[in-house]
């Protein structure tokens, strides 16, 4: 028994498994391997399609899935390392152009592996949650080629070089930038912005940074900015040339920082040659290249015009102050006029007429205009010296636009009531000295009418001082201003009696020797606790008059009292009781309309915040209906003399005629005047008849004889 | 005319066929034939030396293949096995072009029987539901079994095993199990599964006052945006209507039962598309009284209701079995006991149904184990079952037109139209019938 060791009996599983042969696996996929590597040795053509994909079909159908995906990734891995060698071996130039040419093969190999392993990204990627073939090729390239440390650093400086050397005027290859771009783009847009756009904008801000300290050395500010526009147009270019679409704001942003932000004192500031420089010497070119680029910074427009608006009121200061333009009033404003004209032109053409540069231009002219207290003056004067030079030789068109121009600087005044003054003397000179023309030129009789006219004004200004003195008592009452026209001399409207009441007449009376004139203002002191001085008409200032009597009105005693046609009376208490802020009368029952039963009161609680208020008078927009309907009668009145005389006309020539024929007769010789209505043509027939110049036949009642 | 150019000649298992690239580029790119082409669908390949391109696969299923591609109708001769044909086709990628010509749009009065399916599954079914792309589930006690439009069943799913409530698809890739809930270990709820490998991807929770709570998950529902509803019950009386995003699996929102109304132990949800409300029906004889409602969730609101309670029941005992909104008619349809359809509408709150009187022939022979009927809606077509028949009412006035009927089986439990095939649910035998239209006719 040396040999104790017990027999130990395995018993294995009876298996009956259908086992596909493990060497089929390995040699299909061999297979498929080799295909991989023909197609990325461009000897695809001898490939048969069918096998290779009947060979991945298989496999994933006898469950090698897996190995085909993982063999897969392996074999292009290996395949991407080779061709990642051959691109770094690639010398100068040719580096970029390698990398191209191999992207496109591995594109199109990529293709063509996918046609292959259709079954498998069919059916076994959805299962498992894996990527079509499609994404790891992509994936793959992106970690052996872009991000293997040779060729990632290479490819960068490559192509930053490649953007310098267009920069510094060299041509390079568009299209192969464009393509390489686009690799980094279709990888991702995480790869494009990370491996190329970042490091682009940093290496473009140096670039600039050194590039705008050289220029703001050598160049003027004027050239400065055209190679500031310049750069800033070639990157946008080169951007739509080989670059994202997204990276455009980006660049030029960096481009603007650098050129632009970084240098705008200096370049404002910069002597001979600086935005004051421009401004003296209207380089509208130079302005508006500096508006757009400045523009797109922050607070480079604001920069601008305070540079612009400081200028402009020292050169104004010195302009208003001139001891030598005060000497000419007409050169001083002249000046003015020309310095507005020369920032509006340059705020139209170069700063496209930016609305927050017009109101810097109009705030600083108000600033120095007014530093001279003699500008009101001064300006009048200018119109003046216009206008009367103005008739010769200088068209009315002209004359207006250089009215205008003034204009615009009037309304920079502040004390605009000097100038009121001032223009007024000088209008009256004028007109005189215009009259005194017209007298020599056409005679005594020509002008006497103007004459007197002037006389009027001149003499009711006397008449009522020398009226008010001479009644001192009339002071605390209701003043009179009376004006008193000559006939003749002045157009006038038909004048329709009132009553007036007691106290005017009155006063009118007092002022006996004078004529009433139809317009006529009167100041009556109204109201109780606060004193407001009403403006109004002569209608309404009766009616005010007789509240000065009686406490409550109704319509019948008002017009009684005053005697003022029915409608204009309406119109009157309308105005003074229905319009909101001037009803210094109270009406009962309150309505927008008067009625002849309305009573009134005097509004005590009546209140304006102006101490002078002015009643208007409610205009009558339409007739009313009495009155439309006494416009009509009396057309109506004026038709029957017409009718009848058509009618006799007819009855004359024809002697016997019916009633139908007379009716269809008138209407159509009067139809040029009016459309006559039958019924009247029926009465008018009637009023013949009994008037004897018609009558009925005997026989036939329809008939009409003509009687001689 | 000249010598045609486009010819290709295809020696497939030793039997010539010749055809043209026009015809194999109704294949589509995504195809065995696709990636014989380049991009102008010339051959990428011209066959050197030998004149024909050789391809390993059964020339008969070719030949029905190839047909297909000419003429876009599949037929399948008696020697050529159905499953043999899928396989092929599946190796060209054609089988979306199989799928597509085997039967053709949906009309419920051209149905005919396609195919009846029998389980193993023990009792009786819970609910079938048709997937997009003419594929089926069916719920049998905790187990829910998957068949692809084939007709091929997949890895049965379940979730912890518990009671499903309510099944639907998400999508052709996804299809949703409600379950109870398991008393103290928070299994069953709601879960998502892959419907071909049968994998859990997501368990959905729910979450009251910031605590992840177990629930027992009922009817399901699911939105034109993503959306997935659900009745939920809470064992803590959190009763109401959750709502999740379909996207990230969270929950958005929960519309909490209010006191006298029920929401929670709803028997079927459904999605109105145009008024953005869901409906909710609890019938009977889950609940002793019949509610219905439509729920807003923008507003957080029930905008419209309905239920029987007080109402006095006659003889006929119309109490409402099922439910299914009509949008374009503004009322719900509901149906009784006896398979007569009644309506309410949507207009008036708290209207009474107005019951269509149709004959009873019914009633008189009763199966012995009746089963309740069920309301579908389609394309304007209104689907009833009753005991072991389907009726289908079209027109304004929902004019019976057809029956569906198979003696075989015993009465329908529930019934699922979509994919363009309509399935039934038996009682008994674990069977399901599909019934498709059959492809248009050649004239």
């Amino acid at each position: 028994m040396s040999n104790q060791k017990k027999r130990i009996f395995q018993i294995e599983a009876f298996q009956n498994r259908v086992v596909v042969d493990p060497k089929y696996a390995e040699k299909t996929w061999k297979i498929l391997v080799h295909a991989i590597h023909e197609i990325y040795n461009h000897n695809a053509s001898g490939l048969s399609f069918e096998e290779l994909y009947r060979n991945a079909y298989n496999m994933v159908l006898h469950k090698f899935g897996e190995k085909l995906y993982s063999g897969l990734v392996t074999t292009m891995t290996a395949h991407l390392k080779e061709i990642s060698k051959s691109i770094e071996a690639a010398q100068g130039n040719l580096f970029l152009e390698e990398l191209n040419r191999k992207w496109n093969d591995h594109n199109k190999a990529l293709q063509m592996i996918r046609d292959i392993l259709m079954y498998m990204d069919r059916t076994y990627i959805p299962d498992t949650h894996k990527t079509p073939v499609h994404e790891p090729g992509l994936n793959l390239w992106r970690d052996n080629i872009i991000h293997s440390g040779k060729i990632q650093s290479r490819l960068l400086s490559t192509l930053l070089e490649l953007v310098h050397r267009e920069r510094t005027g060299e041509v390079i290859d568009r299209g192969l930038m464009r393509n390489i771009v686009k690799m980094l783009m279709d990888l991702g847009s995480s790869i494009y912005q990370e491996d190329f756009e970042k490091p682009f904008l940093e290496v473009s801000a140096e670039f600039y940074r050194g590039e705008s300290q050289k220029f703001i050395e050598c160049y003027d500010c004027g050239d400065y900015l055209k190679k500031a526009e310049i750069r800033l147009n070639e990157e946008i270019e080169r951007v739509t040339h080989y670059l994202d679409a997204k990276s455009e704001g980006k660049i030029t942003n960096v481009v603007e920082k650098e050129m632009i932000a970084n240098h705008m004192m200096r370049l404002v500031h910069m002597e001979n040659s600086g935005l004051v420089n421009m401004l003296l010497n209207d380089k509208h070119g130079d302005l508006g290249r500096m508006y757009n680029l400045f523009r797109r910074v922050p607070n480079g427009l604001a920069m601008i015009r305070d540079v612009m608006t400081s200028h402009l009121r020292e050169t104004g200061k010195q302009l208003v102050t001139d001891a030598e333009s005060l000497k000419d009033p007409v050169e001083y404003v002249q000046r003015l006029l020309d310095e507005k004209e020369k920032y509006d032109g340059i705020i139209s053409l170069a700063f496209s007429n930016d609305k927050t540069f017009q109101n810097a231009l109009n705030s600083s002219f108000e600033y120095f205009i007014n530093l001279n207290s003699r500008s009101p003056e001064f300006i009048s004067l200018f119109v003046d010296d216009k206008l009367r030079k103005g008739l010769k030789g200088v068209s009315e068109g002209d004359v207006e636009i250089i009215l205008d121009k003034v204009m615009m600087i009037f309304r920079y005044l502040q004390e605009k009531d000097v100038f009121e003054k001032y223009y007024k003397q000088h209008l009256a000179k004028r007109l005189l000295s215009l009259i005194v023309k017209l007298k020599t030129a056409c005679g005594y009789q020509y002008t006497s009418k103007l004459e007197g006219m002037f006389t009027d004004m001149k003499t009711s200004q006397d008449t009522m001082q020398g009226f008010c003195s001479s009644h001192p008592e009339l002071t605390d009452g209701p003043t009179l201003v009376v004006q008193v026209l000559t006939t003749g001399s002045w157009p006038t409207q038909p004048s329709i009696t009132c009553h007036l009441s007691f106290e005017m007449s009155a006063l009118c009376e007092k002022f006996r020797s004078y004529y009433l004139g139809t317009h006529t203002d009167i100041k009556a002191i109204f109201g109780k606790g606060q004193k407001h001085e009403l403006n109004v008409s002569t209608y309404q200032m009766c009616v005010l008059m007789l509240f000065n009597n009686a406490d409550r009105l109704c319509y019948k005693e008002i017009e009684q009292g005053t005697a003022i046609p029915a409608s204009d009376l309406k119109r009157c208490l309308q105005s003074m009781a229905c319009v909101k802020g001037k009803n210094v009368l109270r009406k009962e029952p309150m309505s927008k309309d008067i009625g002849e039963d309305d009573s009134f009161f005097v509004n005590e609680k009546f209140a304006s915040k102006f101490y002078k208020v002015k009643v208007g008078t409610v205009v009558a927009q339409k007739e009313s209906e009495p009155e439309k309907q006494e416009t009509r009668q009396r057309v109506e009145e004026d038709r029957k003399p017409q009718i009848e005389a058509a009618i006799v006309r007819i009855m004359k020539s024809r002697k016997v005629l019916d009633h139908n024929n007379i009716i269809a007769e008138v209407t159509k010789q009067l139809q040029s005047r009016f459309l006559a209505n039958p019924t009247e043509i029926k009465k008018r027939i009637e009023s013949l008849i009994e008037r004897e110049f018609l009558e009925r036949d005997n026989s036939d009642r329809k008939m009409y004889r003509y009687l001689a | 005319m000249g010598v045609q150019k486009d010819v290709v000649k295809f020696n497939v298992g030793g039997r010539i066929f010749q055809t043209t690239a026009t015809t194999l580029a109704n294949a589509g790119r995504d195809s065995f034939f696709g990636a014989l082409f380049d991009d102008n669908w010339d051959l990428q390949q011209p066959p050197n030396n030998r004149q024909e391109f050789f391809i390993d696969r059964n020339p008969d299923c070719f030949a029905v293949l190839l047909d297909l591609l000419r003429t876009g109708d599949l037929y399948i001769p008696s020697n050529v096995p159905e499953r043999l044909l899928y396989r092929e086709a599946m190796f060209y990628g054609l089988i979306d072009h199989v799928r597509s010509a085997k039967w053709g749009p949906f009309d419920g009065n051209r149905l005919k029987l396609s195919r009846s399916v029998t389980g193993r599954a023990p009792g009786d079914g819970t609910a079938i539901r048709a997937g997009p792309v003419g594929g089926c589930c069916v719920a049998h006690g905790s187990m829910v079994h998957v068949f692809d439009w084939m007709l091929e069943e997949h890895p049965p799913i379940n979730l912890d095993y518990q009671r499903v409530n309510d099944i639907g698809w998400v999508n052709s890739e996804h299809v949703l199990i409600s379950a109870c809930e398991r008393l103290g270990k928070g299994d069953g709820g709601m879960g998502l599964f892959s419907s071909s490998t049968g994998d859990l991807r997501h368990k959905f929770n729910v979450v009251h006052d910031n605590q992840i709570k177990s629930y027992t998950a009922g009817a399901l529902s699911f939105s034109a945006d993503y959306k997935i509803f659900a009745s939920c019950k809470g064992r803590s009386n959190e009763y109401g209507i959750g709502v999740w995003d379909q996207v990230t699996g969270k929950q958005m929102d929960f519309f909490y039962e209010s006191p006298g109304w029920s929401l929670g132990d709803a028997d079927k949800l459904q999605w109105l598309n145009e008024s953005n409300c869901l409906l909710v029906a609890t019938l009977f004889p889950r609940k002793d009284n019949c509610y219905i409602s439509l729920l807003d969730f923008r507003e957080k609101r029930m905008v419209w209701s309905w239920s029987d309670i007080g109402a006095p029941f006659t003889v006929d005992e119309k109490r409402v079995r099922d439910a299914i909104a009509m949008e374009e008619c503004n009322s719900v349809c509901v149906v009784n006991e006896y398979d007569d359809l009644g309506f309410i509408d949507l207009r008036i709150n708290g209207g009474s149904v107005r019951w269509s009187s149709r004959s009873r022939l019914l009633k008189g022979k009763m199966p012995d184990e009746p089963c309740y009927p069920k309301l579908a809606l389609h394309n304007g077509q209104l689907f009833s079952s009753m005991n072991d028949s389907i009726s289908v009412f079209c027109g304004p006035d929902w004019v019976l037109t057809s029956r569906l009927r198979r003696c075989y089986g015993g009465s329908i439990c529930d019934f699922s139209i979509g994919g363009d095939r309509l399935f039934a649910l038996h009682s008994e035998e674990n069977v399901f019938d599909v019934w498709e239209t059959p492809p248009p006719p050649v004239i």
